[in-house]
């Protein structure tokens, strides 16, 4: 195994997160094409981008669950493209990642699913887990659930919970993967809140990968856009909110609108299409 | 020895090979380590895959221990040898019947529902979750339903193989007029302990077949609610599939070469 490298010993202090050259590729279709980018301390770092564009594929390479074709991804300094499945663990033990639909363990409670990391990894008393357990739960606004199974809950308590045991370990950096999808605005907003409070309040800095754009540009400190169709796998634009509102990339625009008609394709080119009716495509 | 365990649990793959490997790695590990085997979650693994089995594994030893007796008598009876069918039907539970029939029956309730829950834990991102919270899925998953398998499948058998003698008995003693002491003498003192012991060392091999074609196919689980239940049909299929052969050549290497 090759060990986590040198650049681990002096590590700009403020870079919490780099990607480099990132290339991603499923059989021939390049996913994700040459990705640099850098998150810093502190920020709230929103990758957003249309369905296929490559999002989840980034997320799972920056949490370590899969390896890319090439290029390198450094946290805390330390290249997770490299590392040995202990160093990848000792690594882990200092960011925390809030799944899209929770990724809750239905066999136990919200209390033991919050427990779970602190059990595993602390050498503290059960009594002081469970203080810590209620003082995450009140943080997302869930005090008294403890007891709850998550299939006894609602689809936006799920997400705080599992924000809460993203948190329990009082990670470093926050990864969230479509932190607001399928809620009501008012949730959303609730959710979006709990976000900047983790950042501006405990000092997490947090990457967050969605598609809403009212929850995108209410809790970025920067963005960036991945591209798809014509522009797959390559950034389209990348900048602070107010940079990427200013920025006229029509591609970008048109995705900020939500508007149906402009360069994001929806639909085959008629090239594409024809070749696709005569099987060569 | 730490490295060696080291570079063991480090191994990357998801081979069923691998799996073993890994297997064997973190009980090696946690006999050196107290906080690696969970004991009260090894307990309630122990009460789910097998004291809730018991109730199944009674009704089937107790069906077995019948059809033995009565099979037996009908032929037995001809040549007047009615007085060995105690040893025949302790001699074919404890060598035989007992260890497969009960694995094949924990097979079908605990295996599915094992490759079933952890199946349906990968469809919903758990396992995902565990490694991200740099919690090992095969020690934190794996390791207590394997331990608690190694274990309870034995002590299943050794009831199982009770209850299929007692079935026995009721035959013998309700249709055949032979007493209770005939039969304990026939039964229990006519067998040799290797006997027992042949089929429990069978029942051992058995739960590490059960518990790791289950655990394997849970893991391998792709896609969704289909993959889920593909994995536990294979789960149960193969899991019977290689007990069966396993037990041919468990039978050979016993009774034929040693």
């Amino acid at each position: 195994m090759k060990s986590t490298t040198s650049t681990s010993k002096n590590p700009p202090s403020d870079i919490i997160l780099e990607v480099k050259n990132l290339v991603q590729v499923y059989g021939k279709r390049p996913v994700l094409n040459g990705i640099n980018f850098q998150v810093r301390k502190g920020e709230t770092f929103v990758i957003m981008g249309g369905s296929g564009c490559g999002k989840t594929t980034l997320l799972r390479i920056l949490i370590g669950a899969q390896r890319p074709t090439s290029g390198s991804v450094h946290i805390f300094g330390e290249d997770i493209t490299t590392a040995s499945p202990q160093e990848l663990d000792r690594i882990r033990l200092r960011f925390g990642m809030n799944f899209q639909f929770g990724a809750l363990f239905q066999s136990m409670t919200v209390g033991e699913n919050i427990a779970l990391p602190l059990q595993e990894h602390s050498q503290v008393d059960p009594s002081l887990i469970e203080m810590v357990v209620k003082m995450k739960l009140e943080l997302v606004g869930l005090t008294g659930f403890e007891n709850f199974k998550p299939s006894e809950i609602s689809g936006g308590m799920r997400k705080r919970v599992g924000l809460a045991r993203a948190l329990a370990l009082d990670p470093e950096l926050l990864f969230s993967d479509e932190p607001t999808s399928g809620l009501d605005p008012v949730m959303t907003a609730v959710v979006d809140q709990l976000t900047l409070d983790s950042t501006r309040k405990i000092g997490v800095t947090a990457v967050v990968v969605s598609h809403d754009m009212t929850s995108c540009f209410r809790i970025a400190t920067r963005m960036l856009m991945l591209g798809s169709g014509s522009r797959q796998g390559e950034i389209v634009a990348e900048g602070t909110p107010a940079e990427i509102k200013a920025n006229p990339d029509p591609f970008l625009q048109q995705f900020i609108r939500g508007e149906a008609d402009g360069p994001i394709p929806f639909r085959l080119s008629q090239d594409d299409y024809l070749k696709h009716l005569l099987g060569d495509g | 020895m730490k490295f060696s365990l080291q570079t063991l649990l480090n191994v990357e793959g998801n081979g069923y090979g691998l799996l073993n490997v890994r297997i064997f790695g973190w009980i090696l590990y946690g006999l050196t380590r107290r906080d690696v085997l969970v004991p009260s979650e090894i307990l309630r693994q122990m009460i789910r895959i097998g004291v809730q089995a018991l109730p199944m594994a009674s009704l089937v030893a107790l069906s077995v221990g019948f059809i033995l007796a009565m099979q037996s008598s009908t032929e037995l009876g001809k040549l007047g040898a009615n007085s060995f069918i105690p040893d025949l039907v302790s001699l074919s539970l404890m060598r035989e019947l007992g260890p497969l029939l009960i694995a094949i029956i924990v097979v079908g309730r605990s295996g599915s529902a094992v490759a079933a829950e952890i199946g349906t834990m990968k469809v919903n991102e758990e396992i995902e979750a565990l490694r991200v919270m740099a919690i090992p899925p095969v020690r934190y998953l794996v390791i207590p339903r394997y331990i608690a398998l190694m274990i309870m499948l034995p002590c299943l058998t050794i009831f199982g193989n009770c209850v299929g003698l007692a079935g026995g008995w009721a035959v013998c003693a309700s249709t055949l007029g032979m007493t209770t002491s005939f039969f304990i003498e026939h039964a229990v003192h006519r067998p040799e302990l290797w006997d027992l012991y042949s089929g429990l060392i069978k029942s051992v091999v058995f739960a590490h077949i059960l518990i790791t074609t289950a655990c394997y196919q849970g893991l391998s689980v792709e896609g969704g609610a289909d993959g889920v239940g593909r994995a536990t049909t294979n789960a149960v299929v193969y899991a019977i599939l290689w007990i069966i052969i396993a037990d041919a050549l468990l039978t050979g290497l016993f009774f034929f070469v040693l």
